[in-house]
Protein backbone atom coordinates (compact mmCIF):
# COMPACT_ATOMS: atom_id res chain seq x y z
CA UNK A 1 0.00 0.00 0.00
CA UNK A 2 2.83 2.38 0.80
CA UNK A 3 4.38 4.75 -1.78
CA UNK A 4 1.64 4.12 -4.33
CA UNK A 5 0.63 7.32 -6.05
CA UNK A 6 -2.16 8.09 -8.51
CA UNK A 7 -0.01 7.03 -11.48
CA UNK A 8 0.59 3.58 -9.99
CA UNK A 9 -3.08 3.12 -9.06
CA UNK A 10 -4.23 4.22 -12.53
CA UNK A 11 -1.62 1.88 -14.04
CA UNK A 12 -2.78 -1.09 -11.96
CA UNK A 13 -6.42 -0.35 -12.85
CA UNK A 14 -5.60 -0.21 -16.55
CA UNK A 15 -3.48 -3.39 -16.27
CA UNK A 16 -6.43 -5.38 -14.87
CA UNK A 17 -8.97 -3.81 -17.25
CA UNK A 18 -6.66 -4.22 -20.26
CA UNK A 19 -5.80 -7.83 -19.37
CA UNK A 20 -9.46 -8.80 -18.94
CA UNK A 21 -10.56 -6.93 -22.10
CA UNK A 22 -7.88 -8.37 -24.38
CA UNK A 23 -8.19 -11.95 -23.09
CA UNK A 24 -12.00 -12.05 -23.24
CA UNK A 25 -12.07 -10.26 -26.63
CA UNK A 26 -9.53 -12.68 -28.17
CA UNK A 27 -10.64 -16.00 -26.69
CA UNK A 28 -14.37 -15.50 -26.02
CA UNK A 29 -15.73 -12.85 -28.41
CA UNK A 30 -13.09 -13.28 -31.20
CA UNK A 31 -13.01 -9.54 -31.78
CA UNK A 32 -9.63 -8.29 -33.05
CA UNK A 33 -10.39 -4.57 -32.62
CA UNK A 34 -11.43 -5.05 -28.99
CA UNK A 35 -8.30 -7.13 -28.35
CA UNK A 36 -6.24 -4.28 -29.85
CA UNK A 37 -7.98 -1.81 -27.54
CA UNK A 38 -7.08 -4.08 -24.59
CA UNK A 39 -3.44 -4.07 -25.74
CA UNK A 40 -3.58 -0.24 -25.86
CA UNK A 41 -4.70 -0.25 -22.23
CA UNK A 42 -1.89 -2.66 -21.29
CA UNK A 43 0.76 -0.44 -22.95
CA UNK A 44 -0.61 2.62 -21.12
CA UNK A 45 -0.65 0.70 -17.83
CA UNK A 46 3.05 -0.25 -18.21
CA UNK A 47 3.91 3.40 -18.90
CA UNK A 48 1.88 4.64 -15.90
CA UNK A 49 3.48 2.10 -13.53
CA UNK A 50 6.97 3.04 -14.80
CA UNK A 51 6.27 6.77 -14.30
CA UNK A 52 4.69 6.11 -10.89
CA UNK A 53 8.06 4.86 -9.64
CA UNK A 54 9.71 8.16 -10.63
CA UNK A 55 7.32 10.38 -8.66
CA UNK A 56 8.94 11.85 -5.52
CA UNK A 57 7.73 10.36 -2.22
CA UNK A 58 7.28 13.80 -0.63
CA UNK A 59 4.04 15.60 -1.43
CA UNK A 60 4.20 19.06 -3.13
CA UNK A 61 2.76 20.57 0.08
CA UNK A 62 5.71 19.29 2.17
CA UNK A 63 8.20 20.52 -0.47
CA UNK A 64 6.53 23.95 -0.48
CA UNK A 65 6.68 24.03 3.32
CA UNK A 66 10.43 23.32 3.32
CA UNK A 67 11.10 25.82 0.53
CA UNK A 68 9.12 28.63 2.16
CA UNK A 69 10.79 28.06 5.54
CA UNK A 70 14.26 28.22 3.97
CA UNK A 71 13.48 31.33 1.93
CA UNK A 72 11.86 32.99 4.94
CA UNK A 73 14.97 32.46 7.09
CA UNK A 74 17.29 33.91 4.44
CA UNK A 75 14.89 36.85 3.84
CA UNK A 76 14.85 37.63 7.59
CA UNK A 77 18.64 37.52 7.76
CA UNK A 78 19.07 39.84 4.76
CA UNK A 79 16.42 42.29 5.98
CA UNK A 80 17.86 42.42 9.50
CA UNK A 81 21.33 43.19 8.14
CA UNK A 82 19.88 45.87 5.84
CA UNK A 83 21.77 44.59 2.80
CA UNK A 84 20.93 46.42 -0.43
CA UNK A 85 23.65 45.13 -2.76
CA UNK A 86 22.84 42.52 -5.39
CA UNK A 87 23.97 38.94 -4.88
CA UNK A 88 26.79 37.49 -6.95
CA UNK A 89 26.14 33.92 -8.01
CA UNK A 90 29.37 32.01 -7.79
CA UNK A 91 30.28 28.74 -9.56
CA UNK A 92 31.36 25.74 -7.47
CA UNK A 93 35.02 26.49 -8.26
CA UNK A 94 34.74 29.79 -6.35
CA UNK A 95 32.29 28.74 -3.65
CA UNK A 96 33.52 25.34 -2.41
CA UNK A 97 31.65 22.18 -3.47
CA UNK A 98 28.54 23.69 -5.11
CA UNK A 99 27.41 27.02 -6.59
CA UNK A 100 26.29 29.60 -4.05
CA UNK A 101 25.27 33.23 -3.82
CA UNK A 102 27.61 35.78 -2.29
CA UNK A 103 26.17 39.01 -0.89
CA UNK A 104 28.75 41.69 -0.12
CA UNK A 105 27.98 43.46 3.17
CA UNK A 106 29.54 46.72 2.04
CA UNK A 107 29.01 48.00 -1.45
CA UNK A 108 30.44 51.16 -3.01
CA UNK A 109 28.65 50.68 -6.31
CA UNK A 110 31.29 48.50 -7.94
CA UNK A 111 31.06 44.74 -7.96
CA UNK A 112 33.70 42.97 -5.86
CA UNK A 113 36.12 40.79 -7.78
CA UNK A 114 36.30 37.25 -6.45
CA UNK A 115 39.31 35.45 -7.87
CA UNK A 116 39.88 32.59 -5.43
CA UNK A 117 37.58 30.04 -3.83
CA UNK A 118 35.79 31.40 -0.76
CA UNK A 119 35.79 29.36 2.46
CA UNK A 120 32.68 27.29 3.15
CA UNK A 121 31.31 29.64 5.81
CA UNK A 122 28.29 31.90 6.19
CA UNK A 123 30.44 35.01 6.64
CA UNK A 124 33.26 34.91 4.13
CA UNK A 125 36.10 37.29 3.41
CA UNK A 126 37.05 37.88 -0.24
CA UNK A 127 39.74 40.55 0.03
CA UNK A 128 42.37 41.98 2.36
CA UNK A 129 40.47 45.14 3.37
CA UNK A 130 38.29 45.06 6.52
CA UNK A 131 35.13 45.79 4.48
CA UNK A 132 35.79 42.96 2.02
CA UNK A 133 33.32 40.68 3.70
CA UNK A 134 29.99 39.17 2.76
CA UNK A 135 27.46 36.40 3.21
CA UNK A 136 27.92 33.14 1.34
CA UNK A 137 24.56 31.44 1.19
CA UNK A 138 22.92 28.53 -0.59
CA UNK A 139 19.91 29.31 -2.76
CA UNK A 140 17.48 27.02 -4.53
CA UNK A 141 19.76 27.43 -7.54
CA UNK A 142 22.57 25.70 -5.58
CA UNK A 143 20.43 22.59 -5.11
CA UNK A 144 18.85 22.75 -8.56
CA UNK A 145 22.28 22.72 -10.24
CA UNK A 146 22.94 19.35 -8.59
CA UNK A 147 19.89 17.95 -10.38
CA UNK A 148 21.53 18.41 -13.77
CA UNK A 149 22.82 15.23 -15.40
CA UNK A 150 26.10 16.92 -16.33
CA UNK A 151 27.69 20.33 -16.11
CA UNK A 152 26.56 22.39 -19.13
CA UNK A 153 29.16 23.98 -21.40
CA UNK A 154 29.60 27.73 -21.79
CA UNK A 155 27.49 28.02 -24.92
CA UNK A 156 24.04 29.43 -25.62
CA UNK A 157 22.64 26.06 -26.80
CA UNK A 158 24.00 24.03 -23.90
CA UNK A 159 22.68 26.49 -21.31
CA UNK A 160 19.27 26.54 -23.03
CA UNK A 161 19.15 22.73 -23.09
CA UNK A 162 20.20 22.48 -19.42
CA UNK A 163 17.61 25.05 -18.29
CA UNK A 164 14.79 23.46 -20.34
CA UNK A 165 15.70 20.04 -18.99
CA UNK A 166 15.66 21.41 -15.44
CA UNK A 167 12.54 23.61 -15.60
CA UNK A 168 10.45 21.37 -17.85
CA UNK A 169 11.69 17.87 -17.11
CA UNK A 170 12.86 17.87 -13.49
CA UNK A 171 11.01 20.71 -11.77
CA UNK A 172 7.94 21.13 -14.03
CA UNK A 173 7.80 24.87 -13.36
CA UNK A 174 7.89 26.20 -16.94
CA UNK A 175 7.19 25.13 -20.51
CA UNK A 176 10.46 26.08 -22.22
CA UNK A 177 13.41 28.46 -22.11
CA UNK A 178 15.29 30.56 -24.64
CA UNK A 179 18.81 31.88 -24.16
CA UNK A 180 20.50 34.73 -26.02
CA UNK A 181 24.13 35.67 -25.29
CA UNK A 182 25.36 39.20 -26.05
CA UNK A 183 28.92 40.13 -25.07
CA UNK A 184 29.00 39.83 -21.28
CA UNK A 185 25.22 39.66 -20.93
CA UNK A 186 22.98 36.59 -21.08
CA UNK A 187 19.25 37.03 -21.67
CA UNK A 188 16.97 34.16 -20.66
CA UNK A 189 13.27 33.90 -21.46
CA UNK A 190 11.28 31.39 -19.44
CA UNK A 191 7.96 30.59 -21.10
CA UNK A 192 4.83 30.03 -19.01
CA UNK A 193 6.46 30.05 -15.56
CA UNK A 194 4.44 28.50 -12.74
CA UNK A 195 6.47 29.79 -9.81
CA UNK A 196 5.52 33.13 -8.36
CA UNK A 197 8.03 35.80 -7.39
CA UNK A 198 7.75 37.69 -4.15
CA UNK A 199 8.41 41.39 -3.86
CA UNK A 200 10.34 41.33 -0.58
CA UNK A 201 13.67 42.93 0.16
CA UNK A 202 15.48 39.60 -0.17
CA UNK A 203 14.08 39.12 -3.68
CA UNK A 204 15.57 42.45 -4.73
CA UNK A 205 18.90 41.24 -3.38
CA UNK A 206 18.86 37.57 -4.47
CA UNK A 207 16.35 37.71 -7.33
CA UNK A 208 13.29 35.49 -7.68
CA UNK A 209 13.51 31.69 -7.34
CA UNK A 210 13.61 31.12 -11.12
CA UNK A 211 16.22 33.85 -11.59
CA UNK A 212 18.31 32.28 -8.80
CA UNK A 213 18.24 28.90 -10.57
CA UNK A 214 19.11 30.50 -13.91
CA UNK A 215 22.01 32.48 -12.39
CA UNK A 216 23.43 29.43 -10.57
CA UNK A 217 23.27 27.21 -13.67
CA UNK A 218 24.80 29.94 -15.86
CA UNK A 219 27.57 30.58 -13.30
CA UNK A 220 28.38 26.87 -13.27
CA UNK A 221 28.29 26.66 -17.08
CA UNK A 222 30.54 29.70 -17.66
CA UNK A 223 32.56 29.01 -14.50
CA UNK A 224 32.34 32.73 -13.77
CA UNK A 225 30.41 34.84 -11.24
CA UNK A 226 27.00 36.06 -12.44
CA UNK A 227 24.76 38.90 -11.31
CA UNK A 228 21.08 39.27 -12.02
CA UNK A 229 20.94 42.69 -13.70
CA UNK A 230 17.25 42.59 -14.64
CA UNK A 231 14.20 40.40 -14.22
CA UNK A 232 10.62 40.99 -15.28
CA UNK A 233 7.45 39.10 -16.10
CA UNK A 234 5.73 40.07 -19.37
CA UNK A 235 2.97 38.31 -21.35
CA UNK A 236 3.42 34.91 -19.73
CA UNK A 237 7.19 35.12 -20.10
CA UNK A 238 9.70 35.59 -17.34
CA UNK A 239 12.76 37.44 -18.62
CA UNK A 240 16.06 37.37 -16.75
CA UNK A 241 19.19 39.24 -17.75
CA UNK A 242 22.51 38.15 -16.29
CA UNK A 243 25.77 39.99 -16.24
CA UNK A 244 28.85 37.81 -16.57
CA UNK A 245 31.60 38.72 -14.16
CA UNK A 246 35.35 38.50 -14.70
CA UNK B 1 4.46 16.09 -13.24
CA UNK B 2 2.99 18.22 -16.01
CA UNK B 3 5.43 16.69 -18.50
CA UNK B 4 4.42 13.17 -17.39
CA UNK B 5 0.73 14.01 -17.85
CA UNK B 6 1.39 15.46 -21.30
CA UNK B 7 3.41 12.37 -22.27
CA UNK B 8 0.70 9.96 -21.07
CA UNK B 9 -2.02 11.97 -22.84
CA UNK B 10 0.00 12.00 -26.08
CA UNK B 11 0.50 8.22 -25.98
CA UNK B 12 -3.17 7.59 -25.11
CA UNK B 13 -4.52 9.90 -27.85
CA UNK B 14 -2.16 8.54 -30.54
CA UNK B 15 -2.90 4.89 -29.67
CA UNK B 16 -6.66 5.45 -29.62
CA UNK B 17 -6.59 7.43 -32.89
CA UNK B 18 -4.56 4.63 -34.50
CA UNK B 19 -7.11 2.07 -33.30
CA UNK B 20 -10.00 4.10 -34.76
CA UNK B 21 -8.18 4.62 -38.09
CA UNK B 22 -7.22 0.93 -38.35
CA UNK B 23 -10.76 -0.21 -37.53
CA UNK B 24 -12.09 2.22 -40.17
CA UNK B 25 -9.68 0.82 -42.78
CA UNK B 26 -10.86 -2.72 -41.96
CA UNK B 27 -7.60 -3.97 -40.48
CA UNK B 28 -8.07 -7.43 -39.02
CA UNK B 29 -4.56 -8.55 -38.06
CA UNK B 30 -3.58 -8.30 -34.42
CA UNK B 31 0.14 -8.39 -35.37
CA UNK B 32 -0.21 -5.18 -37.37
CA UNK B 33 -2.12 -3.44 -34.57
CA UNK B 34 0.57 -4.43 -32.06
CA UNK B 35 3.48 -3.50 -34.35
CA UNK B 36 2.03 -0.02 -35.00
CA UNK B 37 1.38 0.53 -31.26
CA UNK B 38 4.94 -0.48 -30.34
CA UNK B 39 6.51 1.78 -32.97
CA UNK B 40 4.34 4.74 -31.90
CA UNK B 41 5.04 4.24 -28.20
CA UNK B 42 8.81 4.02 -28.83
CA UNK B 43 8.85 7.11 -31.07
CA UNK B 44 6.82 9.23 -28.60
CA UNK B 45 9.08 8.13 -25.71
CA UNK B 46 12.16 9.17 -27.70
CA UNK B 47 10.58 12.54 -28.54
CA UNK B 48 10.13 13.39 -24.85
CA UNK B 49 13.83 14.01 -24.27
CA UNK B 50 13.33 16.12 -21.12
CA UNK B 51 11.80 13.33 -19.02
CA UNK B 52 14.11 12.84 -16.04
CA UNK B 53 16.59 9.98 -15.68
CA UNK B 54 14.62 7.95 -13.13
CA UNK B 55 11.47 7.96 -15.27
CA UNK B 56 13.54 7.29 -18.38
CA UNK B 57 15.02 4.16 -16.76
CA UNK B 58 11.49 2.90 -16.03
CA UNK B 59 10.38 3.69 -19.57
CA UNK B 60 13.45 1.83 -20.92
CA UNK B 61 12.08 -1.36 -19.28
CA UNK B 62 8.66 -0.71 -20.87
CA UNK B 63 10.36 -0.21 -24.25
CA UNK B 64 12.27 -3.49 -23.74
CA UNK B 65 9.02 -5.36 -22.98
CA UNK B 66 7.30 -3.84 -26.03
CA UNK B 67 10.30 -4.59 -28.24
CA UNK B 68 10.31 -8.19 -26.92
CA UNK B 69 6.63 -8.52 -27.88
CA UNK B 70 7.36 -7.03 -31.29
CA UNK B 71 10.23 -9.52 -31.84
CA UNK B 72 7.99 -12.48 -30.88
CA UNK B 73 5.27 -11.26 -33.27
CA UNK B 74 7.87 -10.88 -36.03
CA UNK B 75 9.33 -14.37 -35.41
CA UNK B 76 5.86 -15.96 -35.48
CA UNK B 77 5.12 -14.20 -38.77
CA UNK B 78 8.44 -15.41 -40.30
CA UNK B 79 7.76 -19.01 -39.15
CA UNK B 80 4.24 -18.79 -40.66
CA UNK B 81 5.67 -17.58 -44.00
CA UNK B 82 8.40 -20.26 -44.08
CA UNK B 83 6.08 -23.13 -43.08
Amino acid sequence: MKNRNTYTWAGLGLLIAGGLTSLSAYFVFHLIWLTALGICMLILSFILIALGKAIPKLSPEVCSLLLETGIDNIATLIEELGIKSKAIYLPSSLASKYPRAFIPLHSNGSRPEITKALPQRLIARYGSKPEDIGLLISTIGSTATGMLESKPGATQDELESALTSLFTGRLGVADSTRVVCQNNHIKIEIHKPRLENGASWSHQCLGGPLAAVVASVAAEAWDKPMTISQEEQVNGKYCVELEVGR
Amino acid sequence: MKLYNRYILTVAIILLLTTVIMIATGQNSLDIYFTVYVIEALVITELYVYINNKARRGLAYVSAILFGGFTIALCLQIIRILA
